[in-house]
């Protein structure tokens, strides 16, 4: 009987250690990966500062950070690249759709959170959902079907020729709408796990439903909602292919003009890539490089301030 | 809430006089509309302008160019009524006003008539007789050559979006003279290099070819016009770059036409360019010195073009 149950036990054993094993095999290959992608993308990114390009000479890393034209002189002959004002138009980009993703994001959230009676709550959670799920070449698709369509007759309405619509604001306009379901499913589930005790608290005190939504509620979830910030930001930062789809492809010269033609690092970097070769092509690996840092910098800063606001713990 | 709704009314009575068409306003600017650098149309349209220098060059061009590909091109003309673009003939619809250049209209008869001046050959050429790796390729070689003459070679070209010569001939009626095409080559690699504007066209073209023709292998290395020569009756021919038919978009010159048999080179197709604007604009001719002072610029308002009727 024991003998039984002691081969029982070691066969337990050895399984569990075989699982143990395999998952971590998987999880170490998984993370792997990012060695992997980030190695790929320094080594190309990295031999136009390093190599004289098959002859066209060195990209200058400074003038490359700096500069106000993507490319001075003629492609394939020239080395004269530089992103300084794509990094800064990105950073514009990605600031304005927030400003309209977060507050309707966060809204939306707090009533299907609170407000929303539960079906009715259902109902809006599972849209919010599908619409986190639709690709953004389907965005794209919309945004230049449409977008580009009313930002051009708006802007006629107001006295202004813009460039078909292609501009600042369709580009905001788009990742706004691509921002807002990450936000709301994200900060929803913030304002559902706020301790019941603290919104009972409240209503005890004599606060009314809106003042405890909003005082008490978006307070005590705010290091939540600043997750669904930051994850907004990185799929605004990140996004290529609707917004190429709607900003025009500016090549040169900052502007902030909501409807001038503009462009991202991203949009750069997709723009002619399956037909290009050799330093042209390599370049935008650098361009990579430069948005993976632009990501880890905003990321860096905004964790930072979130630590400093979030100090209310949340379930 | 009442001024609310009150102003949504507003903007979408206003929305809705401005969808109904307005008159073309001459004194509007003229928004530009480009490919991007690598882009092959875009060679082609700037050098057929006689602005070659602009085709890989954007700081050469007017300021406050668009940049978008062939079908947001077409598709912003449908937006945009000050706007000017050009797309590949074949993607051509109604939604969009295709411009008569000096006064021909862009179809493909006129095209293949060669009044219309916007366009540029796909021409092919292959290496001297007994100068092949193997006698297979050579017979395989000479095999494609007759293939881009038939009906079945026209209908992949007008597929990738060239224009294809007028043929009657289909492959199947002439199979029989190249008996290699029956065999099994699935070993043998027939090198393709030349034009890289062509690249697209010639793959699909291979791809078709190599089924019909024992699967041999098709090495694709596309580099540019100059090589098309260069590497299959030049210089490099015989370096390992060296290739078995080369491709170009252009004419080739009489330089390299000087040690080549006409029978080595020939035509496979047409590309042509076509301008175009948004339906309302009055506009139905241009002319390439227009289009130049267009897209450099010395011409920003619509009310600047010379009348060329």
């Amino acid at each position: 009987m024991s003998r039984i149950n002691t081969t029982l036990r070691s066969k337990k054993i050895l399984i569990d250690q075989f699982a143990h094993q395999g998952l971590k095999t998987l999880a170490l290959l998984s993370a792997s990966f990012i060695f992997l992608i980030g190695s790929v993308i320094l080594v190309k990114g990295l031999t136009p500062f390093l190599t004289d390009n098959d002859g066209l000479g060195r990209v200058g890393l400074i003038p490359f950070l700096t500069g106000n034209v993507w490319l001075i002189g003629p492609t394939f002959q020239s080395s004269l690249y530089s992103v300084g004002f794509l990094i800064i138009t990105t950073l514009y980009i990605v600031f304005l759709s927030l400003l309209i993703s977060f507050p309707v994001g966060v809204l939306t959230a707090l009533f299907i959170a609170k407000i929303a009676p539960k079906k009715l709550a259902e109902c809006f959670r599972s849209v919010v959902e599908i619409l986190a799920s639709i690709p953004s070449i389907i965005y794209g698709l919309f945004g230049a079907g449409f977008i580009l369509k009313i930002v051009y007759q708006m802007s006629q309405l107001v006295g202004v020729q813009s460039k078909g619509g292609n501009s600042v604001l369709s580009t905001v306009i788009i990742l706004a709408l691509m921002t807002i379901p990450t936000i709301t499913t994200v900060s929803e589930v913030a304002i559902r796990s706020v301790d019941q005790r603290l919104i009972e608290g409240s209503l005890a005190l004599g606060a009314s439903f809106t003042q405890t939504n909003f005082k008490v509620v978006l307070t005590a979830a705010k290091s939540g909602i600043f997750t669904a910030a930051i994850l907004g930001v990185g799929r605004a930062l990140g996004e290529a292919t609707a917004v190429s789809l709607v900003a025009g492809g500016r090549r040169s010269g900052l502007s902030f003009d909501l409807l001038d033609t503009t462009a991202t690092l991203t949009t750069t970097m997709l723009e002619g890539m399956k037909e290009s070769q050799g330093l042209d092509y390599n370049i935008r690996f650098s361009v990579g490089m430069v948005l993976l840092v632009v990501i880890l910098i905003t990321n860096f800063l905004l964790n930072l301030i979130k630590r400093k606001v979030g100090k209310i713990h949340v379930k | 809430m009442k001024k609310i709704i009150g102003c949504f009314t507003l903007i979408l009575a206003l929305l809705l006089t401005g969808c109904s068409r307005g008159l073309f306003n001459e004194d509007a600017k003229i928004t530009v509309y480009t490919r991007d650098t690598t882009s092959g149309t875009r060679d082609g349209f700037m050098n057929g302008i006689g602005f070659s220098e602009a085709a890989k060059q954007d700081d050469l061009l007017v300021s406050g160019f668009l940049i978008k590909d062939n079908t947001a091109i077409l598709n912003a003309m449908t937006i945009d009524e000050y706007g000017i673009g050009y797309i590949s003939l074949s993607s051509l619809t109604d939604n969009v006003k295709g411009l008569k250049l000096n006064g021909v209209i862009p179809s493909e008869a006129n095209v293949l008539n060669d009044t219309y001046d916007l366009k540029r050959p796909f021409m092919w050429m292959i290496r001297a007789e007994d100068d092949y790796p193997s006698e297979a390729v050579e017979l395989l070689v000479q095999a494609f050559v007759a293939f881009l003459n038939t009906t079945d070679a026209g209908d992949i070209i007008n597929n990738a979006g060239a224009i294809a010569l007028p043929s009657s001939t289909t492959w199947d009626s002439i199979k029989n003279d190249y008996p290699i095409t029956a065999e099994d080559n699935h070993l043998i690699t027939v090198r393709f290099g030349g034009s890289d504007s062509i690249q697209k066209v010639a793959q699909a073209l291979t791809q078709a070819f190599s089924a019909k023709a024992g699967n041999f292998i098709a090495e694709h290395d596309h580099t540019g016009s100059g090589d098309g020569w260069k590497r299959t009756n030049g210089d490099s021919k015989d370096q390992a770059e060296g290739k078995d038919v080369g491709f170009s978009s252009r004419n080739f010159t009489s330089a390299e036409l000087a040690n080549v048999n006409a029978t080595q080179t020939g035509q496979l197709a047409w590309d042509a360019i076509v301008t175009i604007v948004h339906n309302d604009n009055p506009i139905e001719n241009i002319t390439t010195q227009i289009l130049k002072n267009i897209y450099s610029g010395a011409y920003t308002l619509w009310s600047d073009l010379p009348e060329t009727d």
